[in-house]
């Protein structure tokens, strides 16, 4: 069979921050997500967190961004993510995608997120509708 | 420890109507620019019949039908002792803004892990739009049970 006019990338990538306070009461705002814990420093603080802690669909939200930016809005059929550490405010957020397999109508792509000093935010999955072969 | 009798509860569905005006603040919130997402000419060059919406746009709807805050307050488990643990979406057909999105949402499992120590509580949320299902999520909420004496 002969190899796709356009292969897949590989790899994906995409920085997004540092997040402010502002982007986290917009998100707040955006996505009925008020928990104090996003906006308010006490708040984190009474529950061990040094900052505000970015809400982890903010985080999932710029993995959904990482495909749609390469392969358009709709294209993305599933998005999965397990939260594996919190980024809080002024973190810079980085989202990695790595091809795993070509599949009939989807390829699936395993993420990767961190954060401050590349600890680790999420790990996951996505299945991306593959691009009609023009 | 949360009772398990809770498994199977399912919310009644209601009706979210996908505003335009929440998804344009959503993309701004995520620094999505692309104006596919709010504005019905540019989608419709693009081959939608309106505007799509980002990946995860599906839990500001969710939560307007039952946050997972209300969720775990009839249930009884203080928010401030949850973390989000996993979450997933599968897209089965496009929604679009403007769409009435019929959701409702059901606690599928309670587990304990780490000798009671912490609890998962599974949530599955469907979304239809005249009667067609359109998604469905899974989330998977952490809850941190306090040391007993």
């Amino acid at each position: 069979m002969p190899l796709p006019a356009h292969s897949p990338p590989a790899t994906l990538a995409l920085d997004a921050g540092p997040v402010s306070a502002v982007d986290l009461a917009l998100f707040a705002a955006a996505s009925g997500d008020h928990n104090p814990l996003h906006l308010d420093a006490e708040v984190a603080r009474s529950v061990g967190f040094d900052r505000p802690v970015v809400h982890g669909m903010l985080t999932m939200a710029h993995a959904g961004r990482l495909f749609t930016q390469h392969f358009g809005a709709g294209s993305v059929l599933r998005l999965q993510t397990r939260f594996t550490g919190s980024a809080g405010k002024g973190d810079t957020l980085h989202l990695q995608a790595t091809l795993q397999e070509v599949c009939a109508d989807h390829l699936r792509y395993s993420i990767q997120g961190s954060g401050r000093d590349g600890a680790s935010l999420v790990t996951g999955e996505a299945h991306v509708r593959r691009p009609a072969q023009g | 420890m949360i009772d398990r009798r809770h498994i199977g509860y399912r919310t009644e569905p209601t009706v979210v109507t996908v505003d335009r005006w929440r998804v344009k603040l959503f993309c701004q919130a995520i620094g999505e620019a692309d104006p596919i997402h709010w504005d019905t000419p540019t989608a419709q060059v693009a081959g939608h019949r309106d505007c799509p919406l980002p990946p995860t746009f599906l839990k500001a709807v969710e939560g307007e039908h039952a946050s997972s805050a209300a969720l775990l307050g009839s249930l009884g488990v203080p928010v401030r002792s949850v973390l989000h643990a996993e979450q997933a979406f599968d897209h089965l057909a496009p929604v679009c803004v403007g769409d009435a999105v019929t959701v409702h949402r059901q606690i599928v499992d309670i587990h304990d892990k780490k000798e009671g120590a912490l609890t998962f509580i599974v949530v599955d949320t469907h979304y239809a739009v005249a009667t067609l299902p359109v998604a469905r999520s899974r989330q998977t909420i952490l809850v941190r049970n306090p040391l007993e004496a």
